[in-house]
């Protein structure tokens, strides 16, 4: 390797050329610059943004991220170079992007309770879960709608018609309780908002004979899934299915719904559920399994054991196929059920120091995720490195939900009854 | 002979006849058959009238006594006749005589004379022919054939008829005892291996030729003390007399060589000669014979033996931790909320919930997942013992406060659970009245939490629910078993020896464990009266805790002084295993329900995490392996952990502490 000997002397130096894919203003000139080879991502950054400031006078400063062959530069130049292998005498080419790091931090939306549950699927507004029973509705920091009903914690929320919520105003919400039961709202999010607006629960679906853990609806937004705990005296635990045809539900109101299927399979709690198309759903348990199952059938279509209990799963990256799952341990793990035979992860991301409670995947980019964890802290991943890009130290107690909103804003919830938003986080 | 020769004889002795010393052979042998023939016949006249003369003389033998002795030459008879007249021998003819009737008679040399008989016999052919056969060393008669072909006159060939009538005798049938009982010992000895057949050694394809002298075995023969003398390095080209010029040093090399230590000097010095004989002497040929000597005097004779074992090999071979995972070791959650050391903890069967007792008068129900506290109950006085029931759709909690025990509603079942735990619950106080004879127990209802509430006349140490869920089993300090279906009370042991500490039940079976301060007893309870089965000495100071394996052939004790002791009911009432693992007592045991794990929490602020592989094969004991020890807790009042749980389905490790925390390790 050539930059051995000369990774010595602090003054070595690296060719390098910028390139980026970033819009005109933000771009540089595609020439070869020499820059110290001990220079960090800070410095890297500096150097840009001098770059950008000779060119354009009214540019703000700002922070990049540096891909070198695909990979996110997090340590110094020459070590990175001689980590990955790379000659330091040919003219290196460094694309930069922006820093995906959140650059403001809303005020936090003081909750009653510890916030089990958070949905930011749509723009206009944040639904959470709280433990005090209640749903409730955020727009612009200010609560809108409770949902009230349940007669123990939420533990999942969801927005059931993804699909066409951006036209109507009106909105389907199913939330999953510790009271054994799924609740359905019907809110009208667009109604003028003044004062603080209960809704009434329109369904009930009972049949869980304990904590309904986590829901999950199709998405079309006709069909949802719930997870409950382990049923301990058959040792099988089931999903539950329920048909809520909108249509239905408009001219039945206040009725009870039933289960469509139930899948038998997991023999301990299942933690979390994802339906990510109309034919497949994941799920995730504490008996240590992720399963894939087929709707129509119920069929197990694929298993996968990690040895660890289970509290998180979600489904995405590339292809959205990727399956992130945390759980009793620091550790984040990514699998790709595509490759056969295989069960080792192929990544792992192992910054937290306690259990992980939740991972979501971005909802358009395929390589950042969120997670939080019981030691307070919110991480921001790119599978391009092992290492976080960003630490959200915002909660002082237990992380327990998370989620992003608005593509560029990560909502979280936890035990201390917080719910924050940090936003602009410029994924592009 | 002369004795013998007392028959008498009348015939005159004879002249002595020429010997017929010369040779028959010499004889000429063509005598004619007819002449034979004729001779025969007057030689068999002849005969017989000597015949008659010597019956003749034999019955003369017994009447006369023999008086001729040695003499018979001088003598003129020959012995005596019947009458006792003397038979006078015969004239001797002179030896002109003879050899004229010699000559004149062709028969002559045929006739020999009896010096005995005093007569002239003339032999016949036939007893010549006889006698020249006795000569030539052959059979004396020509008509004996020595060697006739042998004619077998036995019957060899069964002809059906045995040569005896005897049946065949048994021994014939019957193998030999003897010969068997040489086999068997042969037998024996070769499976013990005190036989060995030793194969034939092949020997090496190649050897060396002159032997390998690295190789000290062959030299043992001569004494250990022998050592052999290290190989001098063969010479090379720089130690020719004339080497090629590439090995001489030059001058300033051989001068560089004066400025080296001596250690690192060349000993030789290549120098170059026209000729062999100009070689000089070896210049430090004495030198080094003074350095030999001085070596060989120097040198130890003694050879010192170390025995080199590496301590390593020398324990026990224990498989590595990483193989046995999972297993807790690592602290992710706490349980915060209480405010006094928390004395007891229970966890739920399917693992959703844990229920802790502590010192602040408080029982609290957490959510095992987050940590949340669920549910709080005051009691306002020091809970001693907590346990959940084991049927996981009856969410009932007995505690144990002072003299009370208390079973709780926790309502944390759905409405159908609700239901049926509060019928269980419901209790007639009808015998409030009644107080003649005073109950073990009275079932009284608790009107604040609506529970009941059992009285007991002393203060309730332990609550442990039979696996079935219907009965309980407290220990104040006598021994009583409840029913909860029937509000009833039993006292079954009514002697007990000894100051009970804890008792248990049986994982599956109707078996009870009653730990006194000595031992471990033993009842089975299914029959009408508890009949004792086992005593479990573990010679430890004082028993603290015991805990069952959920097979229920296992046992584990912990003791007061820090040591762990493990009984297999099969094996022995002596422990199996003693650990000696806390510095402090030992608190609390608890085995796990399907992991192989175990552990123990002590006041010395440490949880043990072992590894109890059960086997279901009898032969193979179980294997205990220390995992982990798990630390964190803070000492409070010289109290460290007060109780350890595994959490029911996954490998993980609750800890009450005395500094009000309850811990969760995880794998």
């Amino acid at each position: 390797m050539g930059n051995g000997g000369m990774g010595e002397e602090a003054s070595t130096q690296v060719q390098v050329r910028f390139t980026t894919k970033l819009p005109p203003p933000l771009k540089v000139a595609a020439r070869s610059v020499a820059v110290p080879s001990n220079l960090t991502r800070m410095g890297l950054s500096e150097i840009v943004n001098h770059i950008l400031s000779v060119g354009d006078s009214d540019h703000q400063p700002q922070p990049f991220d540096f891909l070198v062959d695909g990979e996110l530069v997090r340590m110094p130049l020459e070590q990175f170079l001689l980590a990955k292998g790379i000659s330091a005498e040919k003219v290196l080419e460094i694309e930069y992007i922006k820093a995906v790091i959140p650059r403001k931090q809303d005020d936090p939306c003081p909750h009653d309770d510890w916030v089990s549950a958070v949905d930011g699927s749509n723009k206009r507004f944040i639904l959470t879960g709280c433990y005090d029973g209640c749903a409730r509705i955020w727009q612009d920091g200010l609560s809108t709608h409770v949902l009230e009903g349940h007669s123990d914690a939420i533990t999942s929320v969801s927005i059931i018609n993804k699909k066409d919520m951006e036209s109507s105003s009106i909105i389907y919400v199913g939330t999953a309780s510790k009271d054994r039961t799924l609740r359905f709202w019907k809110v009208d999010a667009d109604e003028p908002s003044k004062n603080l607006k209960k809704v009434e629960p329109f369904t009930v679906l009972n049949g869980h004979t304990s904590a309904v853990q986590s829901i999950s609806s199709e998405p079309s937004g006709d069909m949802l899934w719930a997870a409950k705990e382990a049923d301990v005296e058959d040792e099988s635990v089931s999903l539950k299915k329920r048909k809520s045809d909108s249509d239905a539900l408009h001219e039945k109101s206040q009725l009870e719904g039933s289960a469509i299927s139930t899948l038998n399979g997991h023999t301990q709690c299942v933690a979390s559920v994802v339906w990510t198309e109309r034919q497949t759903l994941y799920s995730a348990s504490w008996d240590h399994s992720i399963r894939r199952w087929d709707v129509s059938t119920g069929e197990n279509t694929w298993n996968m054991v990690c040895g660890k209990a289970l509290n998180c799963l979600d489904i995405g990256g590339e292809g959205s196929a990727l399956v992130a799952a945390g759980g009793s341990d620091p550790v984040l793990r990514i699998w790709d059920p595509r490759r056969p035979g295989n069960i080792a992860p192929v990544y792992q991301f192992s910054s937290h120091t306690s259990w992980i409670t939740s991972c979501k995947w971005h909802p358009k980019s395929w390589l950042h995720l969120v997670s939080t964890s019981y030691d307070g802290k919110v991480m921001l991943w790119d599978l391009r490195t092992a290492w976080p890009l960003a630490v959200i130290n915002s909660h002082s107690d237990k992380v327990l939900c998370a989620d992003w909103w608005r593509d560029d804003s990560v909502v979280t919830g936890g035990a201390d009854s917080k719910l924050f938003i940090s936003s602009g986080i410029s994924v592009s | 002979m002369a004795k013998k020769r007392v028959e008498t004889k009348k015939t005159p002795p004879l002249p002595p006849l020429p010997p017929p010393s010369t040779p028959p052979q010499e004889m000429p042998e063509e005598e004619i058959p007819g002449e034979e023939a004729g001779d025969g016949s007057g030689e068999e006249d002849g005969e017989g009238s000597e015949g008659g003369a010597e019956e003749e003389r034999g019955e003369s033998d017994a009447g006369v006594a023999e008086e001729s002795d040695s003499s018979e030459d001088e003598e003129e008879h020959i012995g005596y006749d019947i009458a006792g007249k003397k038979i006078r021998k015969q004239a001797k003819r002179d030896k002109i005589d003879s050899f004229l009737a010699g000559v004149d008679d062709s028969k002559n040399w045929r006739k020999i004379y009896d010096e005995y008989n005093d007569e002239e016999i003339e032999l016949t052919k036939e007893e010549r022919r006889l006698i020249g056969r006795i000569l030539k060393g052959k059979t004396p008669h020509a008509d004996v054939d020595p060697y006739a072909p042998y004619v077998d006159w036995f019957e060899w060939e069964e002809k059906g008829m045995p040569l005896s009538g005897a049946p065949e005798p048994k021994r014939r049938f019957i193998p030999s005892k003897w010969e068997h009982k040489k086999v068997v010992k042969y037998v024996r000895a070769i499976r013990k291996g005190l036989i060995k057949f030793e194969k034939q050694k092949e020997k090496p394809r190649f050897y060396m030729l002159w032997g390998d002298d690295s190789s000290s075995a062959e030299n043992t023969r001569h004494g250990l003390s022998y050592i052999p003398a290290p190989k001098p390095k063969l010479p090379g080209h720089d130690e020719s007399y004339n080497p090629s010029v590439e090995y001489i040093p030059t001058q300033e090399e051989i001068n560089s060589y004066q400025l080296m230590y001596d250690e690192d000097r060349p000993k030789f010095i290549p120098r170059r000669f026209e000729s062999l004989r100009n070689v000089p002497a070896y210049e430090s040929a004495i030198r080094d014979a003074f350095e030999r000597s001085l070596d060989l005097y120097l040198c130890p004779r003694t050879r010192k033996k170390r025995i080199n074992i590496d301590p390593e090999s020398l324990k026990p071979k224990l498989p590595s931790r990483k193989d046995l995972k999972p297993y807790p070791s690592l602290c992710y959650l706490e349980y915060k909320g209480h405010r006094g050391s928390v004395k007891s903890i229970s966890v739920q069967i399917t693992g959703q919930w844990i229920a802790s007792g502590s010192t602040d008068g408080t029982v609290r129900v957490w959510d095992v997942e987050t940590g949340r506290c669920l549910k709080v109950w005051e009691f306002g006085e020091s809970i001693q013992h907590v346990a959940w029931n084991p049927l996981p759709d009856l969410p009932l909690l007995a505690v144990s406060v002072g003299q009370d025990v208390v079973l709780l509603d926790t309502g944390l079942g759905n409405a159908e659970e609700q239901f049926r735990a509060k019928e269980l619950l419901h209790v007639e106080e009808d015998d409030a009245g009644q107080c003649d004879t005073k109950p073990l127990v009275r079932w009284l209802r608790h009107d604040k939490l609506d529970a009941i509430r059992l009285e007991h006349s002393k203060a309730v140490s332990s609550v442990e629910w039979h696996f079935k869920g219907d009965y309980f089993i407290t220990v104040a300090p006598t021994i009583l078993i409840h029913r909860l279906s029937k509000k009833l009370t039993f006292n079954p042991l009514k002697k007990l020896h000894g100051l009970p500490v804890s008792s248990v039940f049986h994982p599956s079976r109707r078996i009870l464990f009653i730990a006194t301060k000595k031992n471990v007893r033993v009842y089975d309870l299914s029959m009408e009266k508890p009949k004792f089965m086992k005593k479990l000495e573990p010679s430890i100071r004082e028993i603290s805790s015991v805990a069952v394996h959920p097979g229920g052939d296992n046992v584990i004790v912990g003791s007061k002084e820090g040591k762990l002791c493990w009984f297999d009911m099969d094996l022995s009432s002596k422990p199996y295993k003693t650990l000696r693992a806390h510095p402090k007592d030992i608190t609390n045991v608890a085995f796990h329900r399907s992991y192989p794990l175990f552990a123990s929490s002590s006041d010395d602020c440490t949880a043990y995490v072992f590894h109890g592989m059960v086997y279901s094969d009898l032969n193979q004991n179980p294997l205990i392996v220390p995992l982990e020890i798990l630390r964190g807790h803070a000492s409070s009042n010289g109290r460290g952990i007060l109780d350890c749980k595994f959490h029911p389905r996954q490998p993980w490790l609750f800890t009450a502490g005395a500094d009000s925390v309850i811990k969760l390790y995880c794998h």
